[in-house]
C-alpha cells in the first residue's frame, strides 16, 4: 500500500510542477528550464528550517514557497532583457551555479543531501495522509493556474507572445507580467519542494540535475504545452510509464537508461507529429460584448 | 495651454547614421501634422524615439508639457502618447474586440491582485472597454466585425482595425505610421473620416504618410525630413511647390 501512496504523491508533486512549468514555458512563452532547481528551494528550504528552527510545516512549506518565488527574480530579471535561446542558456548557467552552491554548502548537507528531515505525521496514517495533502496542492495549482490563464490576465499574456512591442506601446507592463508569472510558477514548484522533503525526509542534489529538467519539459510537452490540462494527464502518464516498465521484469541495469531513451523517444516523436501534445489548449474565454 | 507634443534638441544617432538633428517640432490638439520625406529620412525613427522604443541622445520630449525623460514605452502610452504601426503589429491570435480592448490607458486585469480582490472592478473596466471598442468599430463601420480573428481580415480591414486599436487610448497624442500603405477604396476614406473626427475632437495628429494626396487632403501643415533633419515646414501647398524638396524627394 505504502507503494501506491508514493506513487499518488509524487503524482500529485509532479502535477504542480508541471503545471507551473508550463505555465512560464507554454503559457507566458519563457523558456527557461531551471524550473527543477525551484523544485530543490522548496525542498531545501523547508528542510533546513524544519531541522534547524524546528519551523512547523506550514510554515516551513510557505518559506520554502517565498524563497523559491524570491529566487525567480535572478531568472526574470534577466529575461526582460534576453529572450528566447539566449535565456534558455541563462537558465541553465543559473540552475547548474546554483546547484553547485547545494553542493557545497554544510547547511545543505552537501553532496551527501539532506538527511533526516523531521516527519510531521506517523504512523500507519502517514502514506493517506501525505497523498491527500499532495492532491489537493495538485487542484489547486491547477485551479489557481486556470484562473491566471484565462480572462483578462491571460488575455494580457497572450497578447504579449503575440507581439511584445505592441503591447508595451500600448502602455502595457510586460515586464512586470513577466516577473509575477516566472514568481507564482516558481513558488509553486517550491511548495512542491517542501511536500517532497517532509514526505520523503530526504533530499539530494542530484535528482534536480538536468536531467529533471528534461522530466518535466517531457510532461509539458507530451501533456500539451500551453494548455490547462496537458502537464495534468502528461504528468500522470509519464510517472505511470516507469512503472508499468518494472512489470517487465528486465534486469535492473536496463531500467534507467530505457527510461530514459522512452522519455527522449517520446519528446521528439510529439514534436514532430503532435507538436500541441495530447490536450491541445482549450480556446480562451470568448470576449463578448456586454448585453444591454 | 501647452502643446500636445513638444519635441525640443532632440538628436539620435547610430553610429555615423544621423537620423534625428536637433529636431524641434510642436504638435497641438486638433491639428493634424504630415510628416514627410524619402525613404530613411529618419520619419518612422522619429515616430521612435518618442515613443520611447529608442532612446534618444539629446534633447527634451514633452507631452502635453510633461516630461517624457526617464519614462519607458509603456509608461509614455499611459501619459497618453499612442502610435500605430507600418505593419500594424496586431496580436494575430486574437480577435477585433480583444485587440482593443487591451489598449485603454489603463487595462483593469493586468493586476492579478486586482483580478483576485476586485473581480467585480476588472469585469465593469472590461465592459466598458468593449462598449467603447464596438463603438469606434461601429465609426468605421465595422462592428460586425468584433469577433473576428484579425488575422482572418483583409489588409485594408487590419490597418483600419490597428488605428481603432489606437484610438481606444484616449490621450492627446495620436502617431500615424504609413496608415494609407496598402490601403484604397472604402478604407481608405473610412481613414480619412476618422482621422479628421479624431482631430476635430481635440486630438493631436501627427502622420507619416508617403501618399501625398492624403496627406494634401488631411493635412494642415507638414514638416518635410531628409537625413534626419526638418528642411522644412510650413504650409502644405508651399511645401509640395518648393523646388528643393522634389528634388530631394524624387530626384527629379
Amino acid at each position: 500500500m505504502e507503494y501506491v501512496y508514493s506513487i499518488l504523491i509524487l503524482v500529485g508533486i509532479y502535477i504542480v510542477l508541471a503545471s507551473s512549468f508550463n505555465l512560464i514555458i507554454g503559457t507566458a512563452g519563457l523558456v527557461s528550464i531551471a524550473h527543477p532547481i525551484f523544485f530543490a528551494l522548496g525542498a531545501y528550504t523547508a528542510g533546513v528550517l524544519a531541522i534547524h528552527l524546528h519551523l512547523d510545516p506550514f510554515s516551513a512549506t510557505a518559506a520554502g514557497a517565498a524563497v523559491a518565488g524570491a529566487f525567480s527574480l535572478m531568472i526574470s530579471l534577466p529575461s526582460l532583457r534576453v529572450s528566447g535561446d539566449y535565456l534558455l542558456i541563462t537558465s541553465i548557467g543559473f540552475q547548474l551555479g546554483l546547484l553547485q552552491v547545494i553542493k557545497n554548502l554544510e547547511l545543505t548537507g552537501s553532496q551527501g543531501g539532506l538527511n533526516n528531515i523531521p516527519t510531521p505525521v506517523a504512523g500507519p496514517e502517514r502514506g493517506w495522509i501525505f497523498s491527500a495533502i499532495a492532491l489537493a496542492a495538485a487542484a489547486a495549482a491547477v485551479l489557481l493556474i486556470r484562473r491566471i490563464v484565462r480572462g483578462s490576465y491571460g488575455r494580457a499574456i497572450r497578447a504579449m507572445r503575440d507581439d511584445e512591442l505592441a503591447f508595451v506601446a500600448l502602455g502595457r507592463n510586460a515586464k512586470h507580467i513577466k516577473i509575477v508569472i516566472f514568481a507564482v510558477g516558481c513558488a509553486l514548484a517550491g511548495v512542491a519542494g517542501a511536500i517532497y522533503a517532509f514526505y520523503f525526509q530526504y533530499v539530494s542534489p542530484e535528482q534536480f540535475e538536468i536531467l529533471a529538467s528534461g522530466t518535466m519539459l517531457t510532461m509539458v510537452v507530451v501533456g500539451g504545452m500551453g494548455s490547462t490540462w496537458g502537464p495534468v494527464v502528461g504528468a500522470v502518464l509519464l510517472l505511470a510509464l516507469p512503472q508499468a516498465i518494472t512489470f517487465l521484469r528486465l534486469p535492473l541495469a536496463y531500467m534507467a537508461p530505457l527510461q530514459g531513451m522512452i522519455f527522449t523517444l517520446l519528446v521528439i516523436l510529439f514534436l514532430f507529429l503532435r507538436p500541441q501534445g495530447l490536450v491541445a489548449p482549450e480556446p480562451p474565454a470568448p470576449l463578448s460584448p456586454p448585453a444591454r | 495651454m501647452s502643446a500636445a507634443l513638444r519635441l525640443s534638441g532632440v538628436c539620435k544617432r547610430f553610429g555615423g547614421i544621423v537620423v534625428a538633428d536637433e529636431i524641434e517640432l510642436e504638435l497641438e490638439r486638433g491639428q493634424i501634422l504630415g510628416l514627410i520625406g524619402p525613404n530613411g529620412a529618419g520619419k518612422t525613427s522619429l515616430f521612435n524615439i518618442v515613443s520611447g522604443v529608442v532612446a534618444a541622445d539629446a534633447g527634451d520630449i514633452r507631452i502635453g508639457g510633461e516630461s517624457v525623460a526617464g519614462r519607458t514605452v509603456h509608461e509614455r502610452a499611459r501619459m497618453g502618447i499612442v502610435r500605430t504601426w507600418q505593419n500594424m503589429r496586431l496580436f494575430h491570435s486574437m480577435t477585433v474586440l480583444e485587440n482593443m480592448v487591451l489598449a485603454p490607458r489603463e487595462y483593469a486585469g493586468e493586476s492579478l491582485v486586482r483580478l483576485w480582490f476586485r473581480p467585480a472592478t476588472v469585469a465593469r473596466a472590461d465592459a466598458d472597454a468593449c462598449e467603447r471598442a464596438l463603438a469606434i468599430l461601429g465609426r468605421m463601420g465595422l462592428a460586425h466585425l468584433a469577433g473576428h480573428g484579425v488575422v482572418d481580415l483583409p489588409y485594408g480591414q487590419q490597418k483600419l482595425i490597428g488605428l481603432a486599436r489606437a484610438l481606444m487610448n484616449d490621450g492627446p497624442c495620436l502617431l500615424l505610421d504609413e496608415p494609407m500603405a496598402g490601403v484604397e477604396g472604402q478604407a481608405y476614406e473610412t481613414m480619412k473620416a476618422v482621422v479628421r473626427e479624431e482631430a476635430a475632437a481635440g486630438r493631436a495628429v501627427c502622420v507619416v504618410e508617403h501618399n501625398i494626396s492624403f496627406i494634401k487632403d488631411l493635412c494642415t501643415s507638414a514638416v518635410f525630413m531628409s537625413a534626419g533633419r526638418i528642411l522644412e515646414r510650413g504650409a502644405i501647398a508651399e511645401l509640395l511647390a518648393s523646388k528643393t524638396l522634389a528634388e530631394l524627394y524624387f530626384g527629379a
